[in-house]
């Protein structure tokens, strides 16, 4: 499991170097869901070109785009601190529910502070109860050695079934008949950056993050260690790399910033929580760390395609009968394409 | 009250049950199935199709289990000669089958994930003369369909296949020495895309159970995650039919129970979290035991 997590993340060159390691598994995954458009009777290239159209044509709708794009941003961050320290954590997802419900409970329970305190706050218990949430199966995988990819997947669920039990029950709005929290409190809002448009200060949250993620990554100690750790556990430990400690610390990461990305959506797009809160950020972020192959600007670029996608996916439902699911298919896809090797095919043709 | 309760509980384990066998012959030969709920999905819209269509609930079983084992086939295909990560390409299924059914849902019919059709052929159910009148076995074992007979049956001949014959021989090399295997000119890739194939036929089978057998129309979520449920079971069973039978049962009785309680103040959400919350528990269980067996060993 882990050697494929590894691999996941390899060392980041210059960003051009492995283009078409990156494009690959796009383009496979376009051809494949162009067939799916034609059989049902679409022209694909005419349905791309409209999905371009609708994401980037347009100050509005690239600020929809990068909107889109912020949650994914967080969550490709998030999955790809675990892979590089060779875990391979799927739990993000549970991670954007808790972080989101506990940013949203800050929001609209501490009414009377003002923004300057209250929006930390709230931020820091999505991290902090993210962070929680990764606590067990770092542990587990550190200490005991049981598989992370089972744990962490688990916890999905747990979460989302919770948060709806509080959401249902406990934390329920008064006087509301669906499950959701109370709206936060104005100043508990995220300051929107491009009105009417929902794009928010979250975006430029995720933006510091993956600055920092490439400098902690290619500049700092702890960065190299964590490659180490990932790509070779064994060479790492003899080195003198304390790695179940690492691999611990690096699942706390990824969940507090798994729960920065749920309490950026509750603050900035939602404002409060609701049951059904994450379309699967968290899913589509392993996407997005995988076709971003671990580095920040592949990061970057995976998260504002699938945000891309998103966006125009809802649109071009309106201006033609092209169904949204479009969408979900690539996704699905281009997970797939991303980890498959095709390597083989063509070490044989050269052998013929 | 109670007659409903283990009727409605063997009811719900069937599909958890055929997914979870499936899933577990799978994970022996060497592949750990998280699209199991993708194949599910597919066999239970086209079961509810072919059941509308061919008017027997036979023949769209039949189809059911081949939707499903076609999609096995492609995921298994992806993971042993394209030497993808087994975990991306499963929840990368479970993403692009759903997209899939809906896209299918949307363009053929017209509708938004509900598919309702008339004169579907629903499964049949066997009522027990006098057992059928009798309490608690009454319920246990009369007025269940056909699948739910084979899916029980289908346990012990698992558990003999697995350990008794050639085939299971085979397919347990296969997952657990493959070089092995492949020096006794078997090819463990081969093994593993059958397994896969088998699992994504049950899966199907189980996703037809719940469109043609429990509800008679489709529903984009009418798979709830049972085939995570499913994965559950098979870990909780520690890959023996068995045991992984049991689990399937109480995960089938914690369904019906929550059905039940829904609107009596015991929340529904935190029973539906108790199968996750058992697998990480036998999974530190079982990781604690070993560590005590290594340190009394050294």
């Amino acid at each position: 499991m882990s050697d494929h997590a590894a691999s996941a993340a390899p060392p980041t060159r210059f960003p051009w170097a492995n283009l078409a390691e990156i494009l690959t598994p796009l383009l496979l995954a376009l051809a494949a869901a162009g067939v799916v458009l034609a059989v049902a009777g679409h022209n694909p290239f005419e349905v791309y070109w409209l999905l371009a159209v609708e994401s980037f044509g347009g100050t509005r709708r690239i600020a929809a785009t990068l909107a889109a794009s912020t949650p994914l941003i967080l969550t490709g961050l998030a999955t790809a601190v675990a892979f590089r320290a060779g875990a391979f954590n799927v739990g993000v997802e549970g991670c954007v529910f808790v972080g989101g419900l506990a940013a949203a409970w800050v929001g609209f329970s501490f009414t009377g502070l003002p923004a300057v305190a209250l929006v930390p706050l709230a931020l820091a218990a999505a991290v902090v109860v993210g962070a929680f949430w990764m606590l067990v199966p770092g542990l587990l995988k550190a200490r005991l050695d049981v598989d992370e990819v089972v744990t962490t997947l688990m916890l999905n669920f747990i979460a989302i079934s919770l948060t709806a039990y509080l959401v249902n029950g406990p934390l329920l709005a008064p006087g509301s008949a669906n499950s959701a929290t109370p709206m936060v409190a104005e100043a508990a809002r995220l300051p929107k950056l491009m009105p009417p448009s929902t794009l928010n200060a979250g975006f430029l949250i995720a933006i510091a993050l993956l600055v920092l993620y490439w400098w902690w990554s290619n500049r700092t100690a702890l960065g190299f260690e964590t490659r180490i750790a990932g790509t070779n556990p064994r060479f790492a430990t003899a080195s003198g790399i304390d790695v179940p400690s690492l691999i611990i610390r690096m699942m706390l990461l990824s969940g507090a910033i798994g729960g920065v990305a749920g309490g950026i959506h509750a603050l900035g797009t939602v404002g409060r929580f609701v049951s059904g809160f994450s379309p699967g950020y968290g899913f589509t972020g392993i996407a997005v760390a995988l076709l971003g192959r671990g580095s920040a600007i592949g990061i970057l670029l995976a998260a504002l395609l699938f945000g891309a996608l998103t966006t125009s996916g809802a649109t071009i439902q309106l201006f033609s009968d092209v169904p949204i699911e479009i969408v979900n298919i690539l996704q699905g896809m281009v997970m797939i394409f991303a980890v498959a090797r095709f390597g083989w095919i063509f070490a044989r043709r050269r052998r013929a | 009250m109670i007659d409903n309760i283990i009727h409605a509980a063997v009811v719900m384990t069937t599909p958890v049950l055929l997914a979870a066998l499936g899933g577990l012959v799978n994970r022996v030969a060497g592949l750990v199935n998280i699209g199991l709920d993708s194949m599910m999905l597919a066999g239970a819209l086209v079961g509810l199709i072919v059941a509308a269509g061919a008017g027997s609930w036979s023949v769209a079983l039949v189809a059911a289990a081949l939707a499903g084992a076609v999609f096995g086939l492609l995921m298994s295909l992806t993971v042993t000669r394209l030497d993808a990560n087994e975990i991306i390409v499963g929840l990368g299924f479970n993403i692009a089958v759903a997209g899939l059914v809906r896209f299918f849902l949307k363009t053929v019919y017209g509708s938004s994930g509900t598919l309702n059709l008339p004169d579907v052929a629903r499964l049949p159910r066997f009522d027990i003369p006098v057992i059928q009148d009798m309490p608690v076995l009454g319920a246990l074992l009369s007025g269940h369909d056909p699948l739910t007979w084979a899916a029980w049956l289908l346990v012990p001949l698992t558990a003999w296949v697995l350990k008794r014959t050639r085939l299971g021989l085979r397919l347990r090399a296969a997952g657990a020495a493959p070089q092995a295997a492949r020096a006794l000119g078997l090819s463990p890739l081969t093994l593993r895309d059958a397994s896969t194939v088998f699992a994504g036929l049950m899966a199907g089978l189980a996703g037809a159970y719940l469109s043609i057998g429990v509800v008679g129309i489709f529903n984009e979520g009418i798979t709830a995650g049972r085939g995570f449920i499913a994965l559950a079971a098979f870990y909780f069973g520690r890959n023996r039919p068995w045991l992984t039978a049991a689990c399937a049962l109480l995960f089938g009785f914690f369904d019906a129970l929550q059905i039940r309680l829904q609107g009596r103040g015991v929340p529904a959400e935190l029973v539906q979290t108790l199968p996750y919350v058992m697998v990480i528990v036998v999974l530190t269980v079982m990781a604690l035991a070993v560590r005590r067996s290594r340190t009394k060993g050294t």
